[in-house]
């Protein structure tokens, strides 16, 4: 126990190698001795720090300081993913010789060729989904004034995808920024599904996706003043 | 309160907050630039770039402050000491001009300490024996070893060691009778 007291004075000055330092931390607990004497002369050690004049700090200093510190983070941080990245590389030329490194590139190829011919062959095949005519609806003139107005909707399946394709001809010519809107009844509510303007000849087409189960019960197509209707404001034209 | 506040700030810093370290910035930097100039006799360039490692180490060191092991201030000292102990010794291997530096320390002057000073502090140091005095600068202030000191000094370790124990006893008595007065 002698020897340990021995280290009281070292440990003060902080020269005591870490696992001395350690033991003596150890030692220090129990030794009634040297916890006194520590106490006491730790504080007079401490003390020593303030034996100097205060001076003015130089303005500048602030901002060299702390740049430095954060300019020091950043460059570090490149430096440790850059040492990384070599890390890997050493790591991999270790593992590959150059034989094996040309039939891993060889395979990676082969391997990335047959995926991309995967996927064309698929979208070919997506391509190639038949498409199902679910139901057609035939659509009669509503104006008195233009009996001559016909089309038909079909409701079309590809996939799991349902379309609604409304195909009107003889329509009456539109002006300005009237628009022809096709609706979907259903339990007395009518729902927007798109707008189309029709052709010289009177003709138009408009396509509308439905969502997952979505049903009607009629199909209405009216005249609106513009595109931005979401309740019927013109004359109905025509409809199932 | 006050160390539980640098306790905080510290957390912050190892959480890499730059605002708790401008923090310790203000806070601190009278007292830790003082030091350094006192351990750099007053070579400003010096002092820049020991303060520069100073904060450099809180901002990536691992290790905690621990408000039950003492005072923020006595840790931070602690800390900034290192780093100027550090930074001669590796100066000290690029120069080896051992034998100035031996003919300096033998005729000891200190632009800063030769300023009038009437701290506390100072005059305890003053009141103990030149030789107590001279090894607290060496230690403390040069940062000589105590095995480098017995070497320079030509003495054995052990009555460098005894001296630095008599010296720090005869400090703590001078300042407490400096408190009561």
């Amino acid at each position: 126990m002698r020897r340990d007291c021995d280290h009281l004075i070292p440990y003060i000055a902080n020269e005591l190698k870490e696992s001395e330092r350690i033991a003596y931390v150890e030692h220090l607990k129990d030794c009634t001795k040297c916890k006194e004497e520590y106490q006491e002369l730790s504080q007079a050690w401490h003390a020593l720090p303030f034996d100097y004049t205060e001076i003015a700090v130089p303005e500048s200093l602030k901002g060299e300081v702390l740049g430095f510190v954060f300019d020091h983070q950043t460059k570090s941080d490149t430096e440790t993913f850059m040492a990384k990245m070599s890390k890997l590389m050493m790591k991999f030329k270790s593992h590959f010789t150059p034989v094996s490194t040309s039939i891993l590139v060889v395979l990676l190829l082969a391997i990335i060729g047959l995926g991309i011919a995967n996927v064309q062959e698929k979208n070919r095949h997506a391509a190639n989904i038949p498409i199902e005519i679910l139901t057609t609806i035939p659509l009669k003139a509503v104006n008195q004034s233009h009996t001559g107005t016909n089309g038909i909707a079909y409701i079309v399946q590809q996939g799991s995808e349902k379309n609604l394709v409304v195909q009107v001809h003889e329509l009456p010519g539109v002006e300005g920024s009237q628009v022809y809107q096709v609706w979907l009844l259903k339990n007395g509510i009518r729902e927007n599904s798109g707008i189309f303007k029709p052709d010289e000849n009177g003709s138009g087409i408009l396509t509308y996706q439905l969502a997952e189960g979505q049903t009607f019960d009629q199909i209405g197509i009216t005249v609106e003043p513009d595109a931005n209707s979401s309740q019927p404001k013109g004359e109905k034209i025509a409809g199932s | 309160m006050k160390e539980n506040y640098d306790a905080e700030l510290m957390i912050l810093v190892n959480e890499k907050h730059g605002h708790a370290l401008e923090e310790l910035y203000d806070r601190y930097i009278k007292l830790v630039y003082g030091f350094v100039m006192k351990f750099c006799n007053g070579n400003e360039e010096k002092t820049k770039e020991i303060i520069q490692l100073v904060f450099l180490r809180l901002w990536t060191t691992n290790s905690q402050y621990d408000p039950a092991q003492g005072s923020f201030v006595n840790w931070l000292l602690t800390i900034t000491r290192n780093i100027c102990i550090d930074y001669h010794r590796k100066e000290k291997r690029h120069t080896q001009h051992y034998q100035e530096e031996h003919e300096e320390i033998a005729d000891f002057a200190n632009v800063i300490e030769q300023r009038v000073n009437t701290n506390d502090i100072e005059m305890a140091k003053n009141k103990l024996p030149t030789a107590q005095r001279k090894l607290i600068d060496l230690l403390y202030w040069k940062g000589y070893s105590l095995s480098e000191i017995a070497k320079l000094e030509q003495e054995p370790l052990g009555t460098i060691k005894s001296r630095l124990h008599q010296a720090l006893k005869g400090l703590r008595k001078h300042l407490e009778l400096e408190d009561i007065k």
